[in-house]
């Protein structure tokens, strides 16, 4: 069942991107008639700022991680094992 | 003793692990299975109290000390080893369970310890059951693993014990309970260090990745439960409102995130997130107030399953692929969909999805320091929430089950074994039981603070901050895709530090040895030696030979003299000097008389 579920939905991609902007369009939609009662920053009074700080958020992670790695961090996966015997 | 009766879950496991090797079949099946069943009915049943207290030279060791930010941790302590011990049900070989066992009674045993003594012992008892469960992946890179693990763990050890000594020795306490911040001294601090270790604070996290993603696959289920969520734990109990914790937790929650994006194998992804999640714990402990102290709790309720749920998806597909590297895998979902949808419901746990656990325990952290006016630490967890969503909800399942139409491998045949889904499955239900009814796991919460996560804005920033941080992930995906590298981590310095140590004795020391102390030896230690075996040869010679040889030669010549004097020959003499004497006799006697 899950499989068919999945295969179905894999072969209405178009359907299911538009679904998922549609969706993502309401959210920020709907922030505008969300009651406020503790804001706690300045963020939480602007309508979408949370869209925009999680869309941002995931794209500082990646680039930024994704850079230190390449600039630094990464090693072949042997890596150890390769220096660890002589 | 108390007036109820106590019975100590420990016991319990550490009474059946001699048994266990001995038994076989389903008679084993069912000693594991119950124990922890056991367990958690003896847990549930009991009344706060101190139980348990044994004197020994004059210091109190309270084995049973319960009140409710113990019976929390019991409580999904129980649970976890429960679900831990169905999805291990399936391994032939006694040795895992026997150490799940003992690991998770050590466990325990640290919650339900009333002084640093009793926590200690207990302590060590998770270093060496866990480190078993390490070794026994009996692979090669597994037992260097398990040999970092161990030996991280002693020196972690140390420390907490160092701490205690002197602690007591200052205090003549040793009583387990909260320390202040503005009298915290060496002593406390060096505490602080062991328990930080064991939490994997960095600089001291590099263990856990190195480790749980070595471990065997029933044996990480266990690890990433305990080890951690007993420091956190502890840190509850002493540490509440240590201020360092805040700036450590959010950078351990940022930092777990960073490395999590580099990381290529599924379970030392799943590991650094551990680090990330526990990041907000121990924010919520250092803002120390009530709202934050229960977040911590519940943020480690709900993370011991979801976290327990991900690693027994992901072991699943290690068990039957015998793959965990991203880049290896990937176009799974035909094949093992159950896996898939459990393994996503952890995803979405630990992504603090409204109607999954995550979302009720996470944001009581997040709340806290809002409440407290820490916005940095509030922001900073949010972004990390973001990551955690990005890896553990959308890049472990979809490199995992997506990605490529077909696996690159021949695919697999089967699912996972049935006991593994049905422990997915269970820990599936409370991650969701817990997202939607919360009020359960909130009345077991040991603070007193009200807290309602299910506000119509909450809501929807939540959901705001998820799905475009999806959307993120779909437009940026070229970027993420696994690249079969590691990152370096802080474990570089003692693993490449053990190489160079080992070099640097190998070659300065051999040659240090061979060149300058043999050298010296030769020049100056030997002929010294010779010399003075010279001068004491001559003193042999001619002082002690002489005096004895004289002496032996005087000797000869007083028996000679001896001999031609009292022993002559001639009767008459001896006649005449017997008479002598006994005339002298009666002389004597004569006179005494």
């Amino acid at each position: 069942m899950i499989v068919r579920c999945i295969s179905w939905l894999r072969s209405h991609y178009g359907m299911v991107r538009k679904s998922f902007c549609a969706l993502l369009a309401l959210l920020v939609v709907g922030d505008l008639l969300v009651p406020r009662h503790h804001p706690h920053f300045l963020g939480d009074e602007i309508p979408g700022f949370w869209a925009l700080f999680g869309f941002l958020a995931c794209a500082l992670i990646i680039i930024a991680s994704k850079w230190l790695g390449h600039a630094w961090l990464f090693r072949p996966e042997d890596y150890y094992d390769a220096k660890g015997k002589e | 003793m108390g007036n109820t009766f106590f019975l100590h879950p420990s016991l319990l496991f550490f009474v059946v692990l001699p048994v266990i090797p001995w038994l076989k079949g389903i008679w084993r099946q069912a000693v594991v299975l119950l124990v922890p069943l056991l367990a958690f009915t003896l847990v549930l049943g009991m009344h706060p109290g101190i139980y348990g207290t044994v004197n020994i030279n004059g210091l109190s060791l309270v084995f049973g000390r319960v009140d409710k930010l113990a019976l929390v941790f019991a409580n999904v302590f129980a649970l976890m080893s429960f679900i831990g011990a169905i999805y291990g049900l399936h391994v032939k070989e006694p040795w895992q369970q026997v150490a799940a066992m003992g690991y998770v009674g050590s466990a325990l045993g640290c919650v339900f310890a009333g002084d640093f003594l009793t926590l200690f012992l207990f302590w060590e008892g998770l270093m060496v059951f866990s480190s078993a469960l390490v070794f026994l992946r009996k692979t090669r890179s597994s037992s260097r693993a398990g040999y970092r693990y161990f030996l991280v763990h002693v020196a972690g050890g140390l420390l907490l014990l160092g701490g205690i000594f002197l602690h007591y020795h200052q205090s003549g306490s040793i009583a387990f309970v909260r320390f202040d911040q503005e009298s915290a001294g060496l002593a406390q601090y060096l505490i602080l260090a062991g328990f930080l270790l064991n939490a994997a604070v960095p600089p001291l996290h590099a263990w856990l990745p190195d480790a749980y993603g070595s471990a065997t696959v029933v044996g990480s289920v266990f690890m990433c439960a305990y080890t951690t969520k007993t420091a956190v734990y502890a840190l509850i109990r002493s540490f509440p409102g240590f201020e360092i914790l805040i700036v450590l937790g959010v950078i351990m929650a940022l930092y777990g995130v960073v490395y999590a994006v580099l990381e290529n194998d599924a379970r030392r992804l799943l590991s650094y997130h551990i680090i990330s999640q526990v990041g907000y714990m121990v924010t919520g402990v250092g803002i120390g107030t009530a709202l934050s102290l229960n977040g911590a709790c519940a943020h480690a309720y709900a993370h011991i399953l979801y976290k327990a749920l991900l690693f027994m998806g992901v072991g699943g597909v290690l068990e039957v692929t015998g793959r965990s590297r991203f880049s290896e895998l990937g176009g799974l979902w035909k094949y093992m969909p159950y896996t898939f949808v459990f393994t996503l419901i952890g995803g979405l746990s630990i992504s603090a999805f409204p109607l999954f656990s995550g979302f009720v325990s996470k944001s009581m952290v997040i709340s806290g320091a809002w409440a407290s006016h820490l916005q940095w630490a509030a922001l900073g967890l949010t972004l990390a929430s973001a990551g955690t969503f990005l890896h553990t909800g959308l890049k472990v399942p979809y490199f995992i089950w997506f990605w490529r139409d077909e696996p690159s491998f021949s695919p697999p045949e089967k699912e996972a074994p049935l006991n593994m889904l049905i422990a997915m499955a269970l820990a599936s239900y409370y991650c969701i039981l817990i997202g939607i009814n919360p009020s359960g796991l909130y009345k077991m919460l040991p603070f007193d603070a009200t807290y309602h996560p299910y506000s119509g804005a909450h809501v929807m920033a939540s959901l705001q901050i998820l799905l475009f941080t999806m959307l993120g992930f779909f437009l940026l995906i070229k970027k993420l895709y696994p690249e079969p590298k590691v990152g370096l981590d802080l474990d570089w310095f003692y693993r490449r530090g053990a190489s160079w140590f080992m070099a640097f004795c190998r070659n300065v020391l051999r040659m240090l040895d061979e060149q300058v102390i043999k050298n010296l030896h030769k020049t100056l230690a030997l002929p010294l030696l010779r010399g003075l075996a010279r001068l004491s040869a001559w003193n042999d010679e001619r002082v002690i030979d002489g005096f004895v040889d004289n002496s032996a030669a005087a000797v000869l010549r007083l028996g000679d003299h001896m001999r031609v004097f009292l022993q002559p020959g001639i009767l008459s003499r001896y006649v005449a000097r017997t008479l002598t004497v006994l005339a002298g006799i009666i002389l004597l006697a004569l006179y005494l008389r």
